[in-house]
């Protein structure tokens, strides 16, 4: 791997909730290089999007980061107070939402927002200068640099995923974290975000972590893959090994679940279950209940992650 | 007893656009949203037929259409042989027995004050088949055949109480406790846990061989379409623009919509990137819908004609209707 641009180790997210505590991140690790794009994926609620947010420290309450450090660059993020926060985020990590809508002002133009955006991190550039870089961006992205002048509602789902896009990459982000970008999209729409992002990927070099629950999209984009658990990391691999030789059971189990459209014979396999509670999960492996491969120690200790094979990380008493 | 279960001729749904009274006084006339355009299509006994698009083609407003949940502007929907839209209200009452809807949202679909139970027994009361401790009975049957086990227990849950599994679940035993012939299911397994959806999936098709089902699957995912439909149609706009074998519609598209649909859809293997033939821009609105074919302005392979003249749905070959200029 390149040089290590983020690195979580035990990462533990909780939420307080009046049923119980939620532990929707529970002693996580991986690490990011620089240039490169990792798919996190999972179902929902298994807790990658939270994980996403706690990297920039803006998990909503009453989540809070209980445990863990987060390396960004060689400093802990989490010792940060929140003025250096805030100027991390945006400018050095920045974040693409699903709902474009709910992030965008309905009452702000479009260009405003993002000359905004530009003069919050640099207080010396001039307006039209900002305006500029604003156009040039939006032109960048396929759309039409007049529609600065435009409101949110004036554009559509896929225009405003491309000024989240623009927002996200106007300060030249070092790190940006995409959450199901392209999840309220149609799936034409969704291709050209895809094909845009790839293109970005090259041009800006972008480390890019894409947080899904789709295996399609991963496919489509990520060098290496993460898969989430009920709030564990359960196998870290390249997209390759991954997709052709996924280890852990879970991985495995959703790969021949979900339909592929290019296969001409798949029989569609079935998983029992459903994703456990994070108030109550279960011991040991919380995969375990749902397993066709379960043992007695599955039940009782939790497995460690390994490297059972080069670069190719699994939790799993199999191995 | 007909062959077509559903037929659906020349279906129109408009939706007159809301205005401000001052607006409606200065206008010289009212704005429609042209939901469904002018489609015809069958749905043979046994069969599942997919109606697939993106949001705003009409694939949804069509499924309410023919459960007659909405009245259409105009054309005619014939199910089993009858005229769904002329026959009076008792006959409805009756028919509408034998068609039943299953929603995206189980969660949405359920009353969250009434147990699961209740819910999946009061069609039986509603219809008169069975009430007391006949329905309960034919509840709990039903809740085992559905996988919603132990019936007896989950029979006194409230919805917030299940799964989002256990509630697609319960939907579908609400549907299927009356026996119908047809059922019209949006986007059944959109809101469904990725690891959980295929069970459904699977049971939806166990379920379609043991009651002699019919399914209007209604999807935005041909993913997952492949593996459940017969027949498919492929919505634009209101208007179908290709239907026929699934197989034939998937190997040899024939409407370039279709193609680029097709190939948009990201496909779960890292080798399979490809490059995509993905048409510029997005659906546009369905008010002012362009002339001639209404994909022309997106289609990459747009002709003079296309901008003019509207496409007629024809046959290719096998019933596969395409609606292109390129395939005349």
């Amino acid at each position: 791997m390149a040089e290590i641009l983020l690195r979580a180790e035990d990462l533990e997210v909780y939420y307080a909730t009046r049923a119980g505590v939620v532990k929707a991140v529970d002693r996580v690790r991986f690490e990011m290089g620089r240039g490169e794009t990792l798919g996190l994926v999972g179902e929902s609620g298994c807790g990658k999007s939270t994980l996403g947010f706690s990297i920039l420290r803006l998990v909503p309450p009453p989540g809070k980061i209980v445990g863990g450090d987060i390396i960004f660059a060689g400093e802990n993020l989490l010792e940060k107070d929140e003025e250096e926060m805030r100027k991390i985020r945006g400018s050095r990590i920045s974040m693409i939402f699903q709902d474009p809508m709910t992030c965008l002002d309905p009452l702000e133009r479009i260009g405003d927002h993002i000359v905004e955006t530009i003069t919050t991190h640099d207080q010396g550039i001039k307006r039209a200068e900002a305006w500029k870089r604003a156009e040039e961006m939006l032109d960048r992205l396929g759309i039409d640099p007049s529609r600065l002048e435009d409101y949110p509602h004036q554009l559509s789902g896929g225009m405003r995923q491309r000024v989240m896009i623009a927002l996200a990459l106007i300060l030249n982000s070092e790190l940006v974290i995409a959450d199901e970008p392209t999840t309220s999209l149609d799936v034409i729409v969704e291709a050209q975000i895809l094909d845009l992002l790839k293109q970005l990927k090259e041009d800006y070099e972008l480390t890019l972590m894409l947080i899904t629950h789709n295996m399609g999209i991963v496919a489509e984009l990520a060098d290496r893959v993460a898969v989430m658990y009920a709030a564990k990391m359960v196998e870290v691999a390249e997209a390759l090994p991954l997709y052709e030789k996924p280890m852990h059971p879970y991985t495995q189990g959703l790969l021949r679940s979900i339909p592929n459209i290019s296969l001409t014979e798949q029989v569609l396999a079935t998983m029992p279950g459903s994703p456990p509670d994070l108030i109550r999960p279960p011991s040991g492996c919380r995969f375990h209940p749902r397993c066709p491969y379960v043992k007695d120690e599955c039940k009782e200790i939790e497995p460690p992650m390994r490297e059972v094979e080069r670069e190719h990380l699994v939790a799993c008493h199999l191995y | 007893m007909s062959e077509k279960l559903v037929e659906v001729h020349d279906l129109f749904k408009w939706f007159p656009v809301q205005k401000s009274f001052l607006e409606t006084l200065l206008a010289r006339k009212l704005d429609y949203i042209r939901a469904v355009d002018g489609i015809d299509f069958e749905v043979r006994r046994g069969e599942v037929f997919g109606l697939a698009g993106e949001s705003g083609s009409g694939k949804t407003t069509t499924g309410r259409l023919i459960l007659r949940l909405i009245e259409p502007t105009r054309g005619g929907i014939f199910f089993d042989g009858r005229n769904v839209l002329t026959v009076n209200g008792e006959e409805m009452r009756r028919l509408r027995q034998r068609m039943q809807l299953i929603f995206q949202d189980p969660y949405a679909s359920l009353n969250p004050r009434m147990k699961i139970g209740t819910a999946i027994g009061h069609g039986l009361e509603i219809h008169g088949i069975a009430k007391g401790q006949r329905e309960r009975d034919l509840v709990i049957q039903m809740m085992e055949r559905v996988g919603l086990t132990p019936a007896a227990t989950l029979y006194e849950k409230y919805p917030h109480q299940l799964s989002g599994g256990q509630r697609q679940r319960a939907v579908i035993a609400r549907a299927l406790i009356l026996h119908p012939d047809l059922i019209v299911a949006d986007e059944p397994i959109a809101m469904a846990d990725v690891s959980v959806r295929a069970l459904i999936l699977h049971l939806m098709m166990e379920l379609k061989e043991e009651f002699d089902l019919t399914y209007l699957f209604i999807t935005h995912d041909l993913a997952t379409a492949k593996y459940i439909c017969d027949r498919i149609a492929i919505m634009y706009l209101g208007k179908i623009v290709e239907s026929g074998p699934l197989r034939e519609v998937y190997s040899h598209p024939q409407h370039p919509y279709t193609e680029a649909l097709l190939s948009a859809v990201p496909v779960p293997n890292p080798r399979a990137r490809r490059e995509h033939i993905i048409p510029k821009g997005e659906i546009p609105s369905p008010i002012n819908p362009p002339s001639g074919c209404r994909f022309h302005p997106r289609c990459p392979y747009a002709m003079e004609i296309c901008s003019k003249d509207e496409p007629r749905f024809a046959g290719t070959k096998d019933g596969h209707l395409v609606a292109c200029h390129l395939r005349r």
